[in-house]
């Protein structure tokens, strides 16, 4: 029979008001947690979308990619022995339209399928601009460059350092920046990883936690949703806690006529377990309803995978903070409970 | 050989440097199919002596003899087993499970005691039963809504759903009128003949001796008189 059920039938409204805190503190988490993976989205996605491997800088740079410079030979030989790899450049700067002028993150790179490869004057731009009243065909000028961009087409999500990315050829770039050397090369593959002397490498989660701002922005917001998610641990232990405490009478008798310790605690882990996944099924709905509402310019991004995996932080944490609780089930002497009176 | 006999059963309590001999080396046995009340004044050992011979609480010396088994030397699981099978318990209160119906508390029993029933006779045994201590029209309430008499009977049920050997009762009348006291002595008395039931049952309501086969009077942790 089961009993963990028909009691929270009979106790709907306690067990409610556990089920929306849990939503509640849930949804919080899902939303941060959303926001969180948005602002990473919308500081490297240039960077987090591409495929694993090793980034390489100048080892005199400082771990800073805008002080790296690679020498035109070591980039030869690099390119020469990887013929997969690419070695690009990013520079914040700005566009001009008629009516207005942007914040950009220009960046350029060699042939590679893995960057949108420009010619002389031309430009691809972040979707985000399309939204914006750029189109195709437009002209755009930057006054570090000589002529003008004409927009060639629009990528997807491609951010950087909270700026919509622009791609130039490595001519126009030159000009603007007064720079004959690349900064960076990123040679793909999961084994890639090698020594080059004179250069100093790093792997994705290296690379973006030397951005300026990364790491700290996703840190702060990280920690709010491990709180939130220990939040939630606790809040099960107290809950659980405390009506334990009212049921340790019932535990007795049931003990007392022969129900097992092991089916008091699948009793509460049962509840546990409903009660977890019913709020967080909600609060799924909803974050996901606040991910199609939210308004366009808000860095929000929550995937399915990281759903699913604070989903099942939330059930672990949930199940610990009950089996804590549940402990005093253990302790719970029949005789006790038989001489305290009526449940 | 007696279904259950206690033999030399001491009990003593520390409290702190101050040991308190409750029971002091009782011996008794209970008869198949009868009644045996134990009486004595408060603090005679009465209560302690039932808890011991139920399983609840461990003895400082002496056996508890179930069905040939020194149960005193029997782990924690073991003794469960026979509480959740062999014996059935009713108390001063009823302590029905609040969130159950009279139906599903009798349910639960038998999935205490792994009836191998099959679910739509188990059905039957709760209706049969039901009918047997006249709770059959409240099958489906729950114990808020049931009277104090009630609850008794439905205890009673529970106790004896699983078609128990031996039924332990402490005080079952105590918080029953003189009525419905009466009434659920009987009901002990009719069942107890009706399903063989040995029962061993503290009281201090010198009116529900009449009741039982055979009386065990207890003073200051020992047998002060046995007599049937």
């Amino acid at each position: 029979m089961n009993i963990a059920w028909k009691e929270i039938k009979k106790n709907k409204v306690r067990f409610s008001i556990l089920g929306s805190i849990v939503l509640l503190v849930s949804l919080l988490t899902f939303i941060i947690s959303g926001l969180a993976n948005g602002l990473s989205q919308d500081n490297a996605a240039l960077i987090k979308d591409l495929p694993s491997g090793q980034f390489y800088m100048n080892e005199d740079a400082d771990e800073t990619y805008n002080l790296s410079k690679i020498n035109r030979s070591i980039q030869d030989i690099v390119m020469n022995k990887q013929k997969d790899a690419v070695a690009f450049s990013i520079q914040m700067g700005f566009l001009d339209d008629a009516s207005k002028q942007r914040s950009i993150a220009f960046v350029t790179s060699t042939d590679s399928k893995l960057f949108s490869n420009v010619q002389n004057g031309e430009i691809v731009l972040d979707r985000s601009l399309e939204g914006k009243g750029i189109k195709v065909g437009d002209t755009l000028t930057n006054n570090q460059y000589s002529g003008k961009f004409v927009v060639k087409g629009f990528v997807d999500q491609k951010k950087y350092s909270h700026a919509p990315v622009a791609y130039i050829n490595i001519e126009n770039f030159r000009e603007m920046y007064r720079v004959e050397e690349m900064q960076l090369i990123f040679i793909p593959g999961e084994d890639s990883l090698q020594e080059i002397t004179g250069l100093q490498s790093f792997s994705k989660e290296d690379f973006l936690n030397t951005i300026p701002s990364y790491s700290a922005e996703q840190m702060s917001l990280n920690m709010i949703v491990w709180f939130l998610v220990v939040i939630s641990g606790m809040l099960f232990a107290i809950f659980f806690y405390m009506m334990n405490v009212q049921k340790i009478g019932l535990y007795g008798i049931l003990k007392a006529i022969g129900v097992k310790t092991s089916t008091l605690f699948k009793m509460m882990w049962t509840q546990m377990f409903i009660i977890t996944v019913i709020a967080l099924a909600l609060s799924v709905t909803l974050s996901q309803v606040f991910n199609f509402i939210a308004p366009k310019d808000m860095p929000f991004s929550l995937t399915p995978g990281s759903t699913v995996q604070l989903s099942i932080v939330f059930l672990i944490i949930g199940f610990i903070g009950a089996t804590l609780s549940g402990i005093q089930i253990k302790k719970v002497e029949p005789l006790q409970a038989i001489q305290q009176g009526e449940v | 050989m007696a279904l259950f006999s206690i033999d030399e059963v001491r009990k003593t309590f520390t409290n702190g440097e101050v040991k308190e001999e409750i029971l002091k080396g009782i011996n008794l046995s209970l008869r198949e199919g009868e009644i045996t009340a134990l009486v004595g004044a408060s603090g005679s050992g009465k209560s302690t002596l039932l808890t011991i011979a139920a399983g609840l609480q461990p003895a400082s010396g002496g056996k508890v003899i179930f069905e040939g088994k020194n149960m005193t030397s029997m782990g924690s699981e073991e003794v469960r087993k026979i509480r959740a099978s062999k014996f059935g318990f009713v108390f001063q209160f009823a302590h029905l499970v609040p969130f159950l119906t009279v139906e599903e508390q009798l349910m639960l029993m038998l999935d205490v005691s792994e009836s191998t029933l099959k679910k739509y006779e188990q059905k039957k045994e709760v209706d049969k039963i039901l009918k047997l201590v006249g709770m059959v029209h409240r099958g489906n309430s729950y114990p808020a809504s049931l009277s104090g008499g009630e609850k008794q009977r439905v205890a009673i049920a529970r106790a004896i759903i699983h078609k128990p050997k031996v039924l332990f009762a402490d005080e079952p009348t105590a918080c029953l009128d003189s009525k419905r006291s009466k009434d659920v002595m009987s009901l002990f008395r009719d069942l107890t003949i009706t399903l063989n039931i040995t029962t061993l049952m503290v009281t201090h309501d010198e009116e529900m001796l009449s009741y039982a086969d055979h009386i065990i009077k207890m003073s200051d942790g020992r047998v002060l008189q046995n007599k049937d």
